[in-house]
């Protein structure tokens, strides 16, 4: 070995200091120290205390008593003071997310700007009409008698939660925390090492507001390494929690699974994946083919189609000639800053360029625009390739008639950007039946109707606690 | 082969070879890795590609060769649908992206599967092997008839210089892993056993059907289909009665193996395996009564391949070591990987694999694009070589393991660049942290691992 040489010794390197929060009190210390899993950025966290971070079921939920419409209230708030141009908790995990996060820090503050738009008033409770025929529930025993005259009464309980936040989409925390904070429950959030900040940011700005507030104190975040058996063989279990809410796939859900048994359920936005279909109205023209091409860039690039939501690929039905103009101007409004994707991304994996060189090197099996350089590929072919396209990567596959890209939507399929409008009426049954989630139009796939359904269900409604008080 | 990598390669049979300095190899080898880049950058088409790409038209330093490494996954970059829709043409041209030497036209329009379309490759002199990925694609290694003349010189060497161990043909010789049958793996059991085996008995295979390239790419063919949902119910049920036949059939055979060795301990062994297997054999061996006191006290051991995520006690090795009698100076181990076509033997003394002279070794950025400054002593990268011996395909790999590599003399004496013991996946380092919405339908395939 030749530490003398210096070669061995790792560059003492600045660790960043990650704060914690456990039932409304900030927790800071430097005990642990973990390396974040996508950027290798190395940071400390405090030591948790198990004892503190689980409230026992002998107390009753700090939201109980709290209306919810004094928590709507709260929330809106909140969302005034999270303000990125004037709040510092928001502007230093900014910084700090843009050196764990592979997202540009450019992405990172669209994301923060626009996450407070769900902390206005309608947009929650839009949610939460969406998920609830009777809020009445929330705040009281809402009686009613069945058919044969028995009366009842029920009431939504708070349930304990545990929210595993997706490591892909900083700022989604703000969504989780209002739904936790609606329904009254009581919340710890396990942060991803790609941003363990900005949940603690929110709720320290919950706390300026009003420390004492029920809110405030049933929400704690903390970060541990997923699968880090002394923390979760302990802590995973239904006399602590109801339900873990994983926001997403990958390595750390099946950890979890592990630990899942009655009483304790795990509610899972599964890992999806999403297409387009453009059919031949879209190639008939220049002007068509340009507009029809940057609405599929605008859903090909977004989250640098690092997001579930982003197409992938895009099924077309059209004139050869056409469509390769598609493709060649596909790429280029690929190569241009948005508020959610950067001209010049991360590079995609470096298989996927083997597999690209391959496609390119065996003549007839594809057509390639644009370069391994970030501003973004399109990859034409007969059939959907084999590889995951990630990275800026559109696969356009050439299809006789639209119906026959139907067999390649499969169950991880979520959201289905349709070109022109009634092509999305005539598909969405057989969509619908191959396990997609979601028909939107060319171009929208990150807009979103208020109150819709999220991974084909109404999630809100499969975390309450529903207690019931039967006169029978 | 032109002069310049025969110079290198020609000391394959010197005892010496591993007590050279890398400093004196430097000129050498870079004048080698340009020579073979000047004969094959028009026959290979993907490094033309590279080359292009790069802009190199010659390589004057290490530097130069980086950008015409070919990553592992290179050899994977075939689309799936070629094997499972047996488009056996396509996986033809696809091969000829990466042959330097012409593919020979074979008739496929009655082929049956995978393994008789090697077979027909094999008749012209086009050797495939198949790296037994578990869940995902096998690496398809193209290798020229050379290369397997190669291989039976090299394996018997560097099992000789790590082991102690001289080819003497006075061993009885025992395969208790079920290793794929691919060209690569026959050809080494073969020259292991010409060399050592003692020909008065027959060596000892695992008596299990070979492992063909068409079973191990059967589970892939089907993963796919149960991930676009074609799988029917029936095809599944199939595949886990013929998993769970072969199971039990395994486990039959490791009794087998068992039994024989117990047979056999006044002879003098030599045993192969996979760390997995040879464990499993040595419990059963210890169950029935049986350990190093009954074994002959000069046995030895080929240990192929690291642990291949199997699960075992911490003390697996000396476990094994130990029933089996095993001298502590016989402690075998060879880093090495489909991808290349020579060994790096353990030292005895240092515990260090050693770089032979005619494989030049890069230590790269964990991403492998750039060579890591490295001018004396002991760095961690990822490890690329560039192994000069290779024929039927390009000589450059990037792999996918995390190595510490020392350019610096070992405590056993040799002078050759070295590698210590502790080598890791790049792959298994990744951790379980992860979390996101975006995913692909292979989450949603349960059961064919």
């Amino acid at each position: 070995m030749s530490a003398a040489d210096g070669v061995l010794a790792p560059a003492t390197r600045q660790a960043i200091r990650v704060k914690h929060f456990v039932r409304g009190a900030l927790v800071t210390g430097d005990a642990v120290r973990h390396t974040s899993r996508d950027l290798g950025v190395d940071f400390t966290t405090p030591a948790i205390d198990l004892d503190a971070l689980i409230a026992p079921r002998s107390e009753m939920p700090p939201l109980f008593d709290t209306k919810l419409a004094d928590i709507v209230d709260f929330l809106v708030e909140t969302g005034a003071r999270l303000d990125l141009d004037r709040n510092p908790y928001l502007q230093e995990s900014l910084e700090f997310v843009a050196a764990t996060n592979p997202l540009p820090r450019r992405i990172v503050e669209s994301l923060f700007r626009r996450a407070r738009q769900f902390l206005t008033r309608d947009a929650l409770m839009a949610s939460m009409h969406a998920n609830f025929p009777d809020l009445r529930c929330f705040d009281e025993w809402v009686e009613r008698t069945d058919a044969h005259g028995q009366s009842a009464a029920l009431r939504a309980f708070p349930p304990r939660l545990i929210h595993m936040l997706a490591g892909n989409s900083p700022a989604s925390c703000i969504s989780s925390i209002a739904q936790g904070a609606m329904l009254k429950a009581v919340n710890v959030f396990k942060m991803p090492s790609s941003d363990p900040f900005s949940c603690v940011a929110v709720l320290r700005t919950m706390a300026d507001i009003d420390s004492g507030h029920p809110v405030v104190k049933s929400m704690s975040a903390v970060y541990w390494r997923g699968g880090d058996e002394r923390i979760e063989r302990t802590i995973y279990r239904p006399q602590y929690f109801n339900r873990i809410i994983a926001w997403g796939g990958g390595s750390a859900i099946d950890n979890v699974i592990r630990y899942l048994s009655p009483g304790l359920q795990l509610l899972s936005f599964d890992p999806k994946t999403s297409i387009s279909m453009i059919g031949p109205e879209a190639f008939q023209s220049s002007a068509a083919i340009a507009q029809v091409a940057e609405a599929a860039a605008e859903d090909v690039t977004t989250f640098n189609q690092e997001a579930c939501l982003a197409s992938r690929i895009l099924f077309v039905e059209g004139a050869p000639g056409g469509v390769e103009e598609f493709c060649e101007k596909l790429q280029q409004r690929m190569g241009v800053d948005r508020p959610l994707a950067s001209a010049v991304a991360p590079l995609p994996p470096a298989e996927l360029r083997e597999e690209i060189d391959m496609l390119k090197l065996m003549e007839g099996e594809a057509k390639v625009w644009g370069k391994f350089d970030g501003r973004g590929m399109v990859i034409l072919t007969g059939e959907p390739v084999e590889f995951h396209p990630t990275g800026k990567i559109a696969n356009v596959v050439h299809v006789r008639k639209l119906e026959d890209a139907i067999r390649h939507v499969n169950v991880a399929t979520q959201t289905v950007g349709i070109y022109p409008e009634a092509t999305k009426v005539r598909l969405r049954d057989r969509l619908a039946n191959a396990g997609a989630q979601r028909v939107v139009r060319l171009g929208s796939a990150s807009k979103h109707v208020g109150g819709a359904p999220h991974d084909a269900m109404f999630p809100l409604q499969r975390l309450v606690h529903w207690m019931s008080q039967e006169n029978a | 082969m032109g002069a310049c990598v025969e110079r290198l390669t020609k000391l394959v049979d010197d005892p010496e070879r591993f007590a050279i300095p890398y400093t004196d190899l430097r000129a050498a080898q870079i004048a080698a890795m340009n020579e073979r880049f000047q004969e094959r950058k028009q026959r290979i088409k993907l490094l033309a590609h590279r080359a292009r790409e790069a802009g190199v038209g010659e390589i004057r330093s290490r530097e130069d060769m980086v950008p015409l490494l070919f990553p592992h996954t290179a050899y994977k970059s075939y689309p799936e649908s070629f094997l499972s829709e047996q488009k056996w043409d396509r996986l033809g041209k696809w091969l000829g992206t990466i042959s330097p030497y012409p593919i020979a036209p074979i008739e496929t329009g009655d082929i049956g599967g995978i393994d008789e379309w090697i077979g027909r490759l094999e008749s012209k002199g086009h050797y495939i092997s198949c790296s037994s990925g578990t869940t995902g694609k096998s690496a398809m290694l193209l290798a020229s008839g050379a290369d397997m003349q190669w291989s039976r010189r090299d394996t018997v060497g560097v099992f000789s210089w790590g082991s102690g161990v001289q080819p003497a043909r006075d061993r009885r010789m025992f395969g208790v892993a079920p290793i794929a049958h691919v060209p690569k793996n026959v050809t080494i059991a073969e020259a292991q056993a010409a060399a050592f085996g003692d020909p008065r008995f027959v060596p000892f295979r695992l008596p299990v059907p070979p492992i063909t390239v068409g079973q191990l790419t059967k589970m892939v063919v089907l993963r796919k289909a149960m991930a676009e949902g074609s799988a029917r119910p029936g095809d599944i049920a199939e595949f886990e009665a013929t998993s769970k036949a072969r199971q039990e059939s395994l486990e039959n055979a490791m009794a087998i193996a068992a039994e024989a060795l117990i047979a056999a301990r006044a002879d003098k062994l030599y045993i192969s395996g996979l760390w997995n297997a040879l464990y499993q054999v040595a419990k059963l061996v210890r169950e029935k009564g049986f350990g190093a006191k009954d074994f002959h006290p000069d046995n030895c051991i080929y240990v192929g391949g690291g642990l291949k995520r199997a699960l075992l006690p911490p003390d697996y090795q000396q476990f094994v070591h130990e029933t089996f009698n095993i001298p502590a100076e016989r402690n075998f181990q060879n880093y090495s990987m489909q991808e290349l076509n020579s060994g790096m033997p353990r030292c005895q003394q240092g515990g260090r694999y050693h770089v032979p002279p005619w494989m030049v070794p890069f230590l790269l950025n964990k991403q492998g694009d750039a060579l890591l400054p490295h001018a004396a002593g002991e760095l961690e990268g990822r490890a690329a070589f560039f192994d000069l011996a290779l024929d039927g395909r390009w000589n450059g790999v990037i792999s996918g393991d995390k190595i510490s590599l020392d350019l610096s003399a070992c405590k056993c004496g040799a002078k050759s660049p070295s590698i210590r013991d502790n080598i890791v996946r790049y792959a298994d380092l990744e951790g379980d942290d992860k979390i996101g919405c975006a995913g692909t339908v292979d989450a949603y395939v349960r059961g064919l691992s």
